[in-house]
């Protein structure tokens, strides 16, 4: 850091953060988000833990197929979101990335972890409208979530605008891509 | 005590870096319209804040053309801090 001997005035500092703070916050309040954002990845969960819940339930081959076959209108859909909003706003919000459409946060993890969990038990009970009510839950708490998040990044965007590191969201992929392997493996 | 930053002394400087704790990264154009200065009066703020160590910017393609993508970085974030953190002293009063 370089530092230096001319210190503006109380006045000249008040100025500048303001001035800084104010273009900070337009920039974040300007970004948009493409249609149909939310709805799309609450649907596209609805999907994945439908999916999962008759798939684990099924215990065959066929079924690990189906639950990991879920997996895929999730990452489509969550890989166009990101391209879209990329393209639209011209910047990267790797806090959008990682909290809203890969359920990073806390709250949407947890959301989701326990609709999976009920829709797997409402499966293995054979109640399908319950597997169906849980997915629907799951989804959209999952979509709210996110539409709490971006309120809560458009109030302090510094403190949300930064996604996880890259090593822990290979230390959370990694393992569940290396458990559908196994999955998959072990159903054959 | 924190410490000003000769090279954040200058406003557009310390608005340019302001804004990018706000993202990830950013295309220039975006960045440009954002601080309200021509492209050769960006690239030379991105030039010597690349230079400080403060700004990472790559050479990358939107909406079909080629353009530059310019990130904060770890040191520049950590140095914007401690610029805010001096000025709010001269403002409260601290010497």
């Amino acid at each position: 850091m370089e530092t230096s001997g001319s210190r503006p005035t109380p006045d000249e500092a008040a100025a500048a953060l303001l001035d800084a703070g104010s273009a900070r916050d337009q920039l974040s309040h300007r970004l948009t988000l493409p249609s149909w954002f939310h709805t799309s990845i609450g649907l596209a969960v609805v999907v994945q833990t439908a999916t999962l819940a008759v798939g684990v339930a099924d215990q065959s081959s066929a079924g690990i197929g189906l639950a990991v076959a879920g997996l895929v209108p999730f990452v489509l859909v969550a890989v166009v979101q990101l391209v879209r909003f990329r393209r639209l706003n011209g910047v990267w919000v790797g806090g959008l990335a990682s909290r809203v459409v890969f359920g990073s946060d806390a709250a949407a993890s947890t959301v989701h972890f326990l609709a999976m969990g009920a829709a797997i038990w409402a499966a293995f009970e054979e109640r399908w409208w319950l597997v169906g009510l849980c997915a629907v839950a799951g989804g959209v708490g999952y979509a709210f979530c996110g539409v709490r998040w971006m309120r809560s990044y458009r109030g302090d965007p510094a403190a949300h605008s930064r996604g996880e590191s890259v090593l822990l969201l290979v230390a959370l992929i990694v393992p569940l891509f290396a458990g559908a392997v196994l999955l998959l493996v072990g159903a054959r | 005590m924190a410490e000003l930053d000769r090279h954040l002394l200058a406003p557009a400087r310390l608005k340019l870096t302001t804004m990018l704790t706000a993202v990830s990264e950013v295309e220039f154009a975006v960045l440009r319209d954002g601080l309200g200065v021509s492209d050769s009066v960006l690239s030379k703020h991105v030039a010597t804040l690349a230079d400080a160590g403060y700004v990472r910017s790559r050479k990358g393609t939107h909406e079909g053309r080629r353009t530059t993508w310019v990130a904060l970085s770890p040191t520049g974030r950590k140095v914007l801090r401690n610029h805010v953190a001096a000025l709010r002293e001269i403002i409260d009063g601290v010497d």
